[in-house]
Protein backbone atom coordinates (compact mmCIF):
# COMPACT_ATOMS: atom_id res chain seq x y z
CA UNK A 1 0.00 0.00 0.00
CA UNK A 2 1.39 3.43 -0.96
CA UNK A 3 1.84 5.94 1.87
CA UNK A 4 -0.54 8.57 0.43
CA UNK A 5 -3.15 5.81 0.41
CA UNK A 6 -2.72 5.55 4.18
CA UNK A 7 -3.56 9.24 4.41
CA UNK A 8 -6.53 8.84 2.09
CA UNK A 9 -7.77 5.84 4.08
CA UNK A 10 -7.63 7.98 7.23
CA UNK A 11 -9.42 10.80 5.46
CA UNK A 12 -12.19 8.57 4.17
CA UNK A 13 -12.82 6.83 7.47
CA UNK A 14 -11.91 9.57 9.95
CA UNK A 15 -15.52 10.38 10.69
CA UNK A 16 -15.86 6.94 12.25
CA UNK A 17 -12.73 7.55 14.37
CA UNK A 18 -14.20 10.85 15.44
CA UNK A 19 -17.43 9.09 16.41
CA UNK A 20 -15.55 6.45 18.42
CA UNK A 21 -13.32 8.98 20.18
CA UNK A 22 -16.03 11.60 20.64
CA UNK A 23 -17.77 9.90 23.59
CA UNK A 24 -14.43 9.99 25.45
CA UNK A 25 -13.13 13.40 24.36
CA UNK A 26 -16.32 15.49 24.34
CA UNK A 27 -17.25 14.79 28.00
CA UNK A 28 -13.70 15.70 29.01
CA UNK A 29 -13.67 18.99 27.07
CA UNK A 30 -17.15 19.91 28.29
CA UNK A 31 -16.22 19.00 31.85
CA UNK A 32 -13.09 21.11 31.87
CA UNK A 33 -14.84 24.24 30.62
CA UNK A 34 -11.71 25.80 29.15
CA UNK A 35 -11.27 28.28 26.31
CA UNK A 36 -11.01 27.22 22.67
CA UNK A 37 -7.28 27.95 22.74
CA UNK A 38 -6.69 25.78 25.78
CA UNK A 39 -8.87 23.05 24.32
CA UNK A 40 -6.54 22.96 21.32
CA UNK A 41 -3.84 21.93 23.79
CA UNK A 42 -6.09 19.26 25.29
CA UNK A 43 -6.94 17.87 21.86
CA UNK A 44 -3.24 17.84 20.93
CA UNK A 45 -2.51 15.87 24.10
CA UNK A 46 -5.31 13.48 23.23
CA UNK A 47 -3.98 13.08 19.70
CA UNK A 48 -0.49 12.55 21.08
CA UNK A 49 -1.82 9.73 23.17
CA UNK A 50 -3.67 8.38 20.17
CA UNK A 51 -0.51 8.62 18.12
CA UNK A 52 1.35 6.57 20.71
CA UNK A 53 -1.39 3.98 20.55
CA UNK A 54 -1.22 3.89 16.77
CA UNK A 55 2.57 3.48 16.80
CA UNK A 56 2.27 0.56 19.18
CA UNK A 57 -0.35 -1.07 16.98
CA UNK A 58 1.72 -0.26 13.92
CA UNK A 59 4.73 -2.02 15.43
CA UNK A 60 2.74 -5.07 16.40
CA UNK A 61 1.05 -5.17 13.00
CA UNK A 62 4.39 -5.11 11.29
CA UNK A 63 6.05 -7.67 13.53
CA UNK A 64 3.22 -10.09 14.22
CA UNK A 65 0.21 -8.62 12.41
CA UNK A 66 -1.78 -11.83 12.22
CA UNK A 67 -2.12 -11.63 15.99
CA UNK A 68 -4.26 -8.52 15.64
CA UNK A 69 -6.48 -9.78 12.88
CA UNK A 70 -7.28 -13.31 14.01
CA UNK A 71 -9.68 -13.62 16.95
CA UNK A 72 -7.84 -14.87 20.01
CA UNK A 73 -8.38 -15.09 23.74
CA UNK A 74 -5.18 -13.12 24.41
CA UNK A 75 -6.28 -10.23 22.24
CA UNK A 76 -9.70 -10.20 23.89
CA UNK A 77 -8.21 -10.14 27.39
CA UNK A 78 -5.83 -7.30 26.49
CA UNK A 79 -8.62 -5.20 24.99
CA UNK A 80 -10.89 -5.94 27.96
CA UNK A 81 -8.24 -4.80 30.43
CA UNK A 82 -7.70 -1.65 28.36
CA UNK A 83 -11.44 -0.94 28.52
CA UNK A 84 -11.53 -1.36 32.30
CA UNK A 85 -8.55 1.00 32.74
CA UNK A 86 -10.20 3.59 30.50
CA UNK A 87 -13.43 3.18 32.43
CA UNK A 88 -11.74 3.73 35.78
CA UNK A 89 -10.00 6.82 34.43
CA UNK A 90 -13.21 8.30 33.04
CA UNK A 91 -15.23 7.61 36.19
CA UNK A 92 -12.51 9.06 38.41
CA UNK A 93 -12.37 12.12 36.18
CA UNK A 94 -16.15 12.42 36.28
CA UNK A 95 -16.05 12.76 40.06
CA UNK A 96 -12.99 15.02 40.06
CA UNK A 97 -13.97 18.57 41.03
CA UNK A 98 -17.65 17.65 40.70
CA UNK A 99 -18.48 19.36 43.96
CA UNK A 100 -16.92 22.53 42.59
CA UNK A 101 -19.43 22.53 39.75
CA UNK A 102 -22.36 21.55 41.96
CA UNK A 103 -21.82 23.67 45.01
CA UNK A 104 -19.03 26.09 44.10
CA UNK A 105 -16.86 24.39 46.69
CA UNK A 106 -13.11 24.15 46.43
CA UNK A 107 -11.88 20.80 45.15
CA UNK A 108 -11.07 18.23 47.75
CA UNK A 109 -7.44 17.52 48.46
CA UNK A 110 -7.70 13.80 47.88
CA UNK A 111 -8.94 14.15 44.36
CA UNK A 112 -6.32 16.82 43.69
CA UNK A 113 -3.67 14.17 44.19
CA UNK A 114 -3.54 12.76 40.69
CA UNK A 115 -5.42 15.03 38.35
CA UNK A 116 -4.02 18.18 39.93
CA UNK A 117 -0.40 17.06 39.68
CA UNK A 118 -0.70 15.56 36.23
CA UNK A 119 -3.33 17.57 34.35
CA UNK A 120 -2.35 15.92 31.08
CA UNK A 121 -3.25 12.49 32.47
CA UNK A 122 -6.83 12.30 31.27
CA UNK A 123 -6.48 13.52 27.68
CA UNK A 124 -3.27 11.60 27.01
CA UNK A 125 -4.37 8.38 28.61
CA UNK A 126 -7.76 8.72 26.95
CA UNK A 127 -5.98 9.16 23.64
CA UNK A 128 -3.71 6.13 24.17
CA UNK A 129 -6.57 3.90 25.11
CA UNK A 130 -8.87 5.00 22.31
CA UNK A 131 -5.89 4.67 19.99
CA UNK A 132 -5.54 1.05 21.05
CA UNK A 133 -9.26 0.52 20.52
CA UNK A 134 -9.39 -1.23 17.17
CA UNK A 135 -12.30 0.39 15.35
CA UNK A 136 -13.31 -0.79 11.82
CA UNK A 137 -11.19 1.70 9.80
CA UNK A 138 -8.27 0.90 12.03
CA UNK A 139 -8.77 -2.80 11.40
CA UNK A 140 -8.66 -2.12 7.68
CA UNK A 141 -5.44 -0.17 8.12
CA UNK A 142 -4.00 -3.05 10.17
CA UNK A 143 -4.87 -5.54 7.45
CA UNK A 144 -3.13 -3.36 4.89
CA UNK A 145 -0.16 -2.90 7.21
CA UNK A 146 0.24 -6.64 7.63
CA UNK A 147 0.61 -6.85 3.86
CA UNK A 148 3.39 -4.26 4.09
CA UNK A 149 5.63 -6.95 5.51
CA UNK A 150 7.96 -4.86 7.73
CA UNK A 151 7.72 -2.73 10.87
CA UNK A 152 9.09 0.51 9.39
CA UNK A 153 6.57 0.59 6.54
CA UNK A 154 3.78 -0.30 8.94
CA UNK A 155 4.67 2.58 11.25
CA UNK A 156 4.89 5.05 8.37
CA UNK A 157 1.53 3.83 7.09
CA UNK A 158 -0.06 4.29 10.49
CA UNK A 159 1.41 7.79 10.80
CA UNK A 160 -0.21 8.77 7.50
CA UNK A 161 -3.46 7.08 8.55
CA UNK A 162 -3.29 8.98 11.85
CA UNK A 163 -2.78 12.32 10.07
CA UNK A 164 -5.74 11.63 7.81
CA UNK A 165 -8.06 10.86 10.73
CA UNK A 166 -6.76 13.72 12.90
CA UNK A 167 -8.20 16.34 10.57
CA UNK A 168 -11.63 15.32 11.88
CA UNK A 169 -10.65 16.40 15.38
CA UNK A 170 -10.36 20.05 14.36
CA UNK A 171 -13.95 20.92 15.47
CA UNK A 172 -13.52 19.52 18.99
CA UNK A 173 -11.73 22.53 20.59
CA UNK A 174 -14.66 24.78 19.66
CA UNK A 175 -16.58 23.21 22.52
CA UNK A 176 -14.75 25.96 24.41
CA UNK A 177 -17.24 28.52 23.10
CA UNK A 178 -19.68 27.09 25.64
CA UNK A 179 -17.23 27.22 28.53
CA UNK A 180 -19.22 29.75 30.55
CA UNK A 181 -22.09 27.36 30.86
CA UNK A 182 -21.63 25.63 34.21
CA UNK A 183 -24.41 23.30 33.15
CA UNK A 184 -22.38 21.99 30.22
CA UNK A 185 -19.51 21.21 32.56
CA UNK A 186 -21.86 19.15 34.69
CA UNK A 187 -23.18 17.38 31.58
CA UNK A 188 -19.60 16.62 30.55
CA UNK A 189 -18.85 15.12 33.96
CA UNK A 190 -21.99 13.01 33.92
CA UNK A 191 -21.20 11.85 30.40
CA UNK A 192 -17.67 10.84 31.45
CA UNK A 193 -19.08 8.71 34.27
CA UNK A 194 -21.66 7.09 31.98
CA UNK A 195 -19.06 6.33 29.30
CA UNK A 196 -16.87 4.88 32.04
CA UNK A 197 -19.69 2.61 33.19
CA UNK A 198 -20.21 1.48 29.61
CA UNK A 199 -16.53 0.60 29.19
CA UNK A 200 -16.45 -1.20 32.53
CA UNK A 201 -19.41 -3.30 31.47
CA UNK A 202 -17.86 -3.99 28.08
CA UNK A 203 -14.49 -4.94 29.57
CA UNK A 204 -15.96 -7.21 32.21
CA UNK A 205 -18.33 -8.81 29.70
CA UNK A 206 -15.43 -9.56 27.38
CA UNK A 207 -13.41 -11.07 30.24
CA UNK A 208 -16.30 -13.26 31.38
CA UNK A 209 -17.45 -14.25 27.94
CA UNK B 1 -61.91 21.40 49.73
CA UNK B 2 -58.94 23.72 49.23
CA UNK B 3 -59.51 26.09 46.32
CA UNK B 4 -57.36 28.70 44.66
CA UNK B 5 -58.85 32.21 44.66
CA UNK B 6 -56.77 33.48 41.79
CA UNK B 7 -58.65 31.93 38.89
CA UNK B 8 -62.10 33.21 37.93
CA UNK B 9 -63.62 29.74 37.58
CA UNK B 10 -62.37 28.55 40.99
CA UNK B 11 -65.23 28.12 43.44
CA UNK B 12 -67.92 28.69 40.81
CA UNK B 13 -69.80 25.57 39.67
CA UNK B 14 -71.56 27.41 36.84
CA UNK B 15 -68.46 29.03 35.36
CA UNK B 16 -66.46 25.82 35.70
CA UNK B 17 -69.16 23.75 33.98
CA UNK B 18 -69.53 26.26 31.19
CA UNK B 19 -65.82 26.35 30.50
CA UNK B 20 -65.58 22.57 30.78
CA UNK B 21 -68.39 21.88 28.28
CA UNK B 22 -66.20 22.03 25.16
CA UNK B 23 -63.80 19.62 26.82
CA UNK B 24 -66.66 17.23 27.66
CA UNK B 25 -67.55 17.14 23.98
CA UNK B 26 -63.93 16.58 22.98
CA UNK B 27 -63.61 13.79 25.54
CA UNK B 28 -66.70 12.12 24.06
CA UNK B 29 -65.34 12.40 20.53
CA UNK B 30 -61.84 11.20 21.28
CA UNK B 31 -62.88 8.26 23.43
CA UNK B 32 -65.53 7.05 21.03
CA UNK B 33 -63.71 8.01 17.82
CA UNK B 34 -66.95 9.64 16.72
CA UNK B 35 -68.73 6.26 16.67
CA UNK B 36 -69.52 5.09 20.19
CA UNK B 37 -69.74 1.32 20.47
CA UNK B 38 -72.41 0.26 22.92
CA UNK B 39 -72.85 -3.19 21.41
CA UNK B 40 -72.22 -4.85 24.73
CA UNK B 41 -72.81 -3.98 28.37
CA UNK B 42 -69.06 -4.16 29.00
CA UNK B 43 -68.33 -1.60 26.27
CA UNK B 44 -71.03 0.70 27.59
CA UNK B 45 -69.75 0.51 31.15
CA UNK B 46 -66.17 1.10 30.00
CA UNK B 47 -67.18 4.10 27.93
CA UNK B 48 -69.25 5.67 30.69
CA UNK B 49 -66.55 5.18 33.32
CA UNK B 50 -63.87 6.65 31.07
CA UNK B 51 -66.01 9.59 30.02
CA UNK B 52 -67.06 10.43 33.57
CA UNK B 53 -63.51 9.97 34.85
CA UNK B 54 -61.97 12.52 32.50
CA UNK B 55 -64.90 14.90 32.67
CA UNK B 56 -64.68 14.88 36.46
CA UNK B 57 -60.93 15.50 36.41
CA UNK B 58 -61.20 18.49 34.09
CA UNK B 59 -64.14 19.97 35.92
CA UNK B 60 -62.27 19.71 39.21
CA UNK B 61 -59.15 21.31 37.73
CA UNK B 62 -61.27 24.31 36.85
CA UNK B 63 -63.48 24.32 39.96
CA UNK B 64 -60.71 23.96 42.54
CA UNK B 65 -58.09 25.94 40.65
CA UNK B 66 -55.68 23.10 41.45
CA UNK B 67 -53.98 21.22 38.61
CA UNK B 68 -51.50 18.65 39.80
CA UNK B 69 -53.49 16.10 41.80
CA UNK B 70 -56.13 15.73 39.07
CA UNK B 71 -53.57 15.69 36.27
CA UNK B 72 -51.55 13.07 38.15
CA UNK B 73 -54.62 10.86 38.57
CA UNK B 74 -55.16 10.77 34.82
CA UNK B 75 -51.44 10.46 34.16
CA UNK B 76 -51.02 7.46 36.45
CA UNK B 77 -54.11 5.87 34.88
CA UNK B 78 -52.43 6.31 31.48
CA UNK B 79 -49.30 4.46 32.59
CA UNK B 80 -51.18 1.58 34.20
CA UNK B 81 -53.74 1.04 31.45
CA UNK B 82 -51.14 1.45 28.73
CA UNK B 83 -49.02 -1.30 30.27
CA UNK B 84 -52.05 -3.56 30.71
CA UNK B 85 -53.29 -3.11 27.15
CA UNK B 86 -49.81 -3.34 25.62
CA UNK B 87 -48.94 -6.54 27.44
CA UNK B 88 -52.29 -8.17 26.62
CA UNK B 89 -51.90 -7.21 22.94
CA UNK B 90 -48.38 -8.63 22.82
CA UNK B 91 -49.52 -11.88 24.38
CA UNK B 92 -52.41 -12.12 21.92
CA UNK B 93 -50.19 -11.36 18.93
CA UNK B 94 -47.01 -13.21 19.89
CA UNK B 95 -47.87 -15.41 22.83
CA UNK B 96 -45.57 -13.54 25.24
CA UNK B 97 -44.09 -10.15 26.14
CA UNK B 98 -40.91 -10.97 24.25
CA UNK B 99 -39.98 -10.32 20.66
CA UNK B 100 -37.76 -12.49 18.52
CA UNK B 101 -35.42 -11.97 15.58
CA UNK B 102 -38.36 -12.73 13.28
CA UNK B 103 -40.29 -9.78 14.73
CA UNK B 104 -37.20 -7.62 14.20
CA UNK B 105 -36.82 -8.63 10.60
CA UNK B 106 -40.54 -8.16 9.97
CA UNK B 107 -40.26 -4.56 11.32
CA UNK B 108 -42.91 -5.46 13.84
CA UNK B 109 -41.66 -3.43 16.81
CA UNK B 110 -43.87 -0.51 17.96
CA UNK B 111 -42.14 2.88 17.90
CA UNK B 112 -42.10 5.02 21.00
CA UNK B 113 -41.17 8.68 21.44
CA UNK B 114 -37.86 7.95 23.21
CA UNK B 115 -36.48 6.42 19.99
CA UNK B 116 -36.65 9.90 18.44
CA UNK B 117 -33.44 10.83 20.28
CA UNK B 118 -31.50 8.11 18.48
CA UNK B 119 -32.77 8.28 14.92
CA UNK B 120 -32.16 11.96 14.18
CA UNK B 121 -28.40 11.83 13.41
CA UNK B 122 -28.57 8.61 11.35
CA UNK B 123 -31.52 10.02 9.35
CA UNK B 124 -29.41 13.04 8.40
CA UNK B 125 -26.25 11.13 7.49
CA UNK B 126 -27.52 7.80 6.22
CA UNK B 127 -31.10 8.66 5.21
CA UNK B 128 -32.31 5.58 7.02
CA UNK B 129 -34.35 4.95 10.15
CA UNK B 130 -32.43 2.72 12.52
CA UNK B 131 -35.47 1.15 14.14
CA UNK B 132 -37.21 -2.11 13.18
CA UNK B 133 -40.68 -0.62 13.05
CA UNK B 134 -43.36 -0.07 10.47
CA UNK B 135 -43.15 3.33 8.81
CA UNK B 136 -46.81 3.85 8.02
CA UNK B 137 -49.06 0.98 9.06
CA UNK B 138 -49.88 -0.83 12.24
CA UNK B 139 -49.77 -0.04 15.92
CA UNK B 140 -47.47 2.89 16.81
CA UNK B 141 -46.03 3.32 13.34
CA UNK B 142 -42.93 5.48 12.98
CA UNK B 143 -44.55 8.24 10.96
CA UNK B 144 -47.54 8.56 13.31
CA UNK B 145 -45.41 8.77 16.40
CA UNK B 146 -42.98 11.27 14.86
CA UNK B 147 -45.84 13.57 13.85
CA UNK B 148 -47.28 13.35 17.36
CA UNK B 149 -43.91 14.00 18.99
CA UNK B 150 -43.13 17.00 16.81
CA UNK B 151 -46.61 18.46 17.18
CA UNK B 152 -46.77 18.05 20.93
CA UNK B 153 -43.25 19.35 21.46
CA UNK B 154 -44.08 22.50 19.54
CA UNK B 155 -47.39 22.94 21.37
CA UNK B 156 -46.42 22.08 24.92
CA UNK B 157 -42.62 21.81 25.05
CA UNK B 158 -41.67 19.47 27.84
CA UNK B 159 -45.28 19.44 28.96
CA UNK B 160 -45.43 16.12 27.10
CA UNK B 161 -43.58 14.58 30.05
CA UNK B 162 -46.40 15.37 32.47
CA UNK B 163 -49.43 15.20 30.22
CA UNK B 164 -48.76 12.63 27.50
CA UNK B 165 -45.90 10.26 28.25
CA UNK B 166 -47.28 6.77 28.77
CA UNK B 167 -44.29 5.85 30.97
CA UNK B 168 -44.04 8.87 33.24
CA UNK B 169 -47.06 7.86 35.26
CA UNK B 170 -45.05 5.03 36.80
CA UNK B 171 -42.60 7.13 38.71
CA UNK B 172 -45.28 9.78 39.18
CA UNK B 173 -47.30 7.14 41.01
CA UNK B 174 -44.49 5.68 43.11
CA UNK B 175 -43.33 9.17 44.09
CA UNK B 176 -46.71 9.81 45.70
CA UNK B 177 -46.96 6.69 47.85
CA UNK B 178 -45.15 7.94 50.95
CA UNK B 179 -46.34 10.99 52.80
CA UNK B 180 -42.81 12.28 53.43
CA UNK B 181 -39.55 11.55 51.61
CA UNK B 182 -37.05 9.27 53.28
CA UNK B 183 -34.23 10.82 51.25
CA UNK B 184 -34.82 14.54 51.61
CA UNK B 185 -31.94 16.00 49.62
CA UNK B 186 -31.45 15.29 45.93
CA UNK B 187 -28.65 17.27 44.30
CA UNK B 188 -30.37 19.56 41.74
CA UNK B 189 -27.44 19.12 39.34
CA UNK B 190 -28.77 15.65 38.57
CA UNK B 191 -31.42 17.30 36.43
CA UNK B 192 -28.70 17.74 33.79
CA UNK B 193 -27.83 14.05 33.67
CA UNK B 194 -30.50 13.29 31.04
CA UNK B 195 -28.57 15.58 28.70
CA UNK B 196 -25.46 13.44 29.18
CA UNK B 197 -27.57 10.34 28.48
CA UNK B 198 -28.99 12.06 25.40
CA UNK B 199 -25.51 12.97 24.16
CA UNK B 200 -24.25 9.44 24.60
CA UNK B 201 -27.22 7.53 23.17
CA UNK B 202 -27.36 9.89 20.19
CA UNK B 203 -23.63 9.42 19.52
CA UNK B 204 -23.56 5.67 20.10
CA UNK B 205 -26.69 5.16 18.00
CA UNK B 206 -25.03 7.15 15.21
CA UNK B 207 -21.86 5.04 15.46
CA UNK B 208 -23.45 1.62 15.75
CA UNK B 209 -26.70 2.33 13.83
CA UNK B 210 -28.54 0.60 16.67
CA UNK B 211 -30.97 2.42 19.00
CA UNK B 212 -28.70 1.89 22.00
CA UNK B 213 -31.09 3.21 24.66
CA UNK B 214 -33.81 0.82 23.51
CA UNK B 215 -31.34 -2.01 23.19
CA UNK B 216 -29.70 -1.62 26.59
CA UNK B 217 -31.14 0.97 28.91
CA UNK B 218 -34.87 1.51 28.62
CA UNK B 219 -36.37 0.57 32.00
CA UNK B 220 -39.88 0.46 30.57
CA UNK B 221 -39.19 -2.70 28.66
CA UNK B 222 -40.13 -4.32 31.96
CA UNK B 223 -43.75 -3.27 31.43
CA UNK B 224 -44.01 -3.47 27.64
CA UNK B 225 -41.88 -5.84 25.59
CA UNK B 226 -38.29 -7.03 25.50
CA UNK B 227 -35.90 -9.24 23.57
CA UNK B 228 -36.15 -12.98 24.12
CA UNK B 229 -33.42 -14.12 26.50
CA UNK B 230 -31.50 -16.55 24.36
CA UNK B 231 -27.87 -15.54 25.04
CA UNK B 232 -25.58 -14.02 27.66
CA UNK B 233 -25.91 -10.66 25.95
CA UNK B 234 -29.72 -10.67 26.02
CA UNK B 235 -29.62 -11.86 29.63
CA UNK B 236 -27.32 -8.94 30.54
CA UNK B 237 -29.70 -6.55 28.80
CA UNK B 238 -32.64 -7.96 30.76
CA UNK B 239 -30.77 -7.56 34.04
CA UNK B 240 -29.83 -3.97 33.16
CA UNK B 241 -33.30 -2.76 32.22
CA UNK B 242 -35.04 -4.59 35.05
CA UNK B 243 -32.56 -3.13 37.55
CA UNK B 244 -33.06 0.35 36.14
CA UNK B 245 -36.83 -0.05 36.43
CA UNK B 246 -36.55 -1.26 40.01
CA UNK B 247 -34.16 1.52 40.93
CA UNK B 248 -35.15 4.57 38.91
CA UNK B 249 -38.88 3.98 38.56
CA UNK B 250 -39.88 2.20 41.76
CA UNK B 251 -37.39 2.55 44.61
CA UNK B 252 -35.82 5.99 44.24
CA UNK B 253 -39.08 7.83 43.44
CA UNK B 254 -40.61 6.13 46.48
CA UNK B 255 -37.78 7.26 48.76
CA UNK B 256 -37.28 10.77 47.38
CA UNK B 257 -40.81 11.67 46.24
CA UNK B 258 -39.24 12.86 42.97
CA UNK B 259 -39.75 11.50 39.48
CA UNK B 260 -36.20 10.17 39.34
CA UNK B 261 -36.36 8.38 35.96
CA UNK B 262 -37.87 11.42 34.27
CA UNK B 263 -35.75 13.99 36.08
CA UNK B 264 -32.34 12.29 35.95
CA UNK B 265 -32.26 9.74 33.14
CA UNK B 266 -34.73 10.00 30.29
CA UNK B 267 -33.03 11.27 27.11
CA UNK B 268 -36.34 12.23 25.53
CA UNK B 269 -36.95 14.51 28.50
CA UNK B 270 -33.66 16.23 27.72
CA UNK B 271 -34.58 16.60 24.04
CA UNK B 272 -38.00 18.02 24.82
CA UNK B 273 -36.46 20.38 27.40
CA UNK B 274 -34.82 22.06 24.43
CA UNK B 275 -38.28 22.64 22.93
CA UNK B 276 -39.26 24.40 26.17
CA UNK B 277 -37.09 27.25 24.94
CA UNK B 278 -39.31 27.85 21.90
CA UNK B 279 -42.61 26.78 23.39
CA UNK B 280 -45.17 29.51 24.03
CA UNK B 281 -46.08 28.36 27.56
CA UNK B 282 -43.90 28.60 30.64
CA UNK B 283 -44.20 28.77 34.43
CA UNK B 284 -43.56 32.19 36.01
CA UNK B 285 -42.81 33.20 39.56
CA UNK B 286 -44.04 36.57 40.79
CA UNK B 287 -41.15 37.90 42.88
CA UNK B 288 -43.36 40.44 44.62
CA UNK B 289 -45.72 37.79 45.98
CA UNK B 290 -43.01 35.19 46.65
CA UNK B 291 -41.86 35.05 50.29
CA UNK B 292 -38.94 32.64 49.63
CA UNK B 293 -40.47 29.80 51.61
CA UNK B 294 -38.98 27.42 48.97
CA UNK B 295 -41.94 25.07 49.12
CA UNK B 296 -41.87 25.00 45.31
CA UNK B 297 -38.29 23.71 45.38
CA UNK B 298 -39.28 20.96 47.81
CA UNK B 299 -42.31 19.76 45.86
CA UNK B 300 -40.98 20.00 42.28
CA UNK B 301 -40.76 16.38 41.09
CA UNK B 302 -38.22 17.06 38.33
CA UNK B 303 -35.76 19.32 40.21
CA UNK B 304 -36.74 22.18 37.90
CA UNK B 305 -36.82 24.97 40.47
CA UNK B 306 -34.03 26.18 42.71
CA UNK B 307 -33.05 29.50 44.30
CA UNK B 308 -31.61 30.79 41.06
CA UNK B 309 -34.82 30.10 39.15
CA UNK B 310 -36.88 31.81 41.87
CA UNK B 311 -34.65 34.85 41.56
CA UNK B 312 -35.02 34.82 37.77
CA UNK B 313 -38.78 34.54 38.05
CA UNK B 314 -39.36 31.35 36.05
CA UNK B 315 -38.80 27.60 36.24
CA UNK B 316 -35.89 25.86 34.52
CA UNK B 317 -35.97 24.60 30.94
CA UNK B 318 -36.44 21.11 32.40
CA UNK B 319 -39.89 22.05 33.77
CA UNK B 320 -42.59 19.58 32.74
CA UNK B 321 -45.46 21.97 33.53
CA UNK B 322 -47.12 19.55 35.93
CA UNK B 323 -48.54 22.37 38.07
CA UNK B 324 -47.31 20.99 41.39
CA UNK B 325 -45.38 24.12 42.38
CA UNK B 326 -48.33 26.29 41.38
CA UNK B 327 -50.67 24.32 43.64
CA UNK B 328 -48.16 24.24 46.50
CA UNK B 329 -47.46 27.97 46.61
CA UNK B 330 -49.36 29.42 49.55
CA UNK B 331 -49.02 32.96 48.21
CA UNK B 332 -50.15 32.05 44.67
CA UNK B 333 -46.98 33.52 43.27
CA UNK B 334 -46.50 30.88 40.55
CA UNK B 335 -48.64 30.50 37.44
CA UNK B 336 -48.81 29.14 33.93
CA UNK B 337 -47.90 31.94 31.57
CA UNK B 338 -47.92 32.74 27.86
CA UNK B 339 -44.62 34.20 26.71
CA UNK B 340 -44.85 37.76 25.56
CA UNK B 341 -47.75 38.65 27.88
CA UNK B 342 -47.55 40.42 31.26
CA UNK B 343 -46.82 37.80 33.92
CA UNK B 344 -49.38 39.06 36.44
CA UNK B 345 -52.32 39.70 34.09
CA UNK B 346 -54.99 37.36 32.71
CA UNK B 347 -53.91 34.44 34.82
CA UNK B 348 -57.12 32.48 34.20
CA UNK B 349 -56.82 32.92 30.44
CA UNK B 350 -53.18 31.78 30.37
CA UNK B 351 -54.00 28.76 32.53
CA UNK B 352 -57.05 27.83 30.45
CA UNK B 353 -55.18 28.19 27.18
CA UNK B 354 -52.53 25.81 28.53
CA UNK B 355 -54.95 23.36 30.12
CA UNK B 356 -57.08 22.73 27.07
CA UNK B 357 -54.36 21.34 24.76
CA UNK B 358 -52.51 19.58 27.55
CA UNK B 359 -55.58 17.89 29.05
CA UNK B 360 -56.73 17.00 25.56
CA UNK B 361 -53.38 15.31 24.97
CA UNK B 362 -53.93 13.29 28.15
CA UNK B 363 -57.39 12.30 26.95
CA UNK B 364 -56.16 11.31 23.49
CA UNK B 365 -53.43 9.09 24.88
CA UNK B 366 -55.40 7.65 27.77
CA UNK B 367 -59.02 7.60 26.66
CA UNK B 368 -59.10 4.72 24.20
CA UNK B 369 -56.49 2.80 26.17
CA UNK B 370 -58.41 3.16 29.41
CA UNK B 371 -61.70 2.22 27.80
CA UNK B 372 -60.20 -0.91 26.30
CA UNK B 373 -58.40 -1.65 29.57
CA UNK B 374 -61.67 -1.50 31.50
CA UNK B 375 -63.32 -3.92 29.02
CA UNK B 376 -60.38 -6.28 29.61
CA UNK B 377 -60.85 -6.03 33.37
CA UNK B 378 -64.57 -6.69 32.97
CA UNK B 379 -63.70 -9.67 30.79
CA UNK B 380 -61.29 -10.90 33.48
CA UNK B 381 -63.99 -10.62 36.14
CA UNK B 382 -66.67 -12.31 34.04
CA UNK B 383 -64.64 -14.98 32.23
CA UNK B 384 -61.53 -15.36 34.36
CA UNK B 385 -59.21 -14.51 31.45
CA UNK B 386 -57.77 -11.37 29.88
CA UNK B 387 -56.76 -13.04 26.65
CA UNK B 388 -59.59 -15.31 25.46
Amino acid sequence: MQLPEGFLLGLSTGAVCMAYCGPVLIPYLLGEGHTVRRNVGHVILFLAGRFAGYVVIGLIAGLAGQLLIRPSATKTVIIAVIYVILAALLIAYGFYRFREICLGQVQEKVKKLYFGRWPALVPMAGGVITGLNICPPFLLAIAKAVDAGNAATSIRLFIMFFLGTSLFFIPFPFVGFFRRQQVLRAIGKFAAILVGLFYIYRGIFMLIH
Amino acid sequence: MEKSVTYSTAGSVGKSLLLALPMFLLIFIFISGGKPDFSSTGNLIAFVITFLFFSYLFFMILYTGKTDRYRATGFIALALFFALVFIVNMIKARGSMTFSQENFLACDIPFCHIVTTMILIPIVFTKSIIFPGNIIEGFASISTMLVIVIGVSLALGRGFCSWGCFYGGWDEGTSRILHKPMIKKVNPMFRWMPFAVLLLVALTAAITLVPTYCDWLCPFKTVTEYEQVTSTSSLMKAIVFASLFAGLVLLLPLLTKKRIQCATFCPFGALSSLTNKINVFDVRIDREKCNDCKKCITVCPTLSINEKEIENGHSSMTCTKCGKCIDACAHQAIHFHIKGTPPDKRLTLARTLFLFPSFLLLVIFTGGTMEYGITLIIKLITTGSLIK
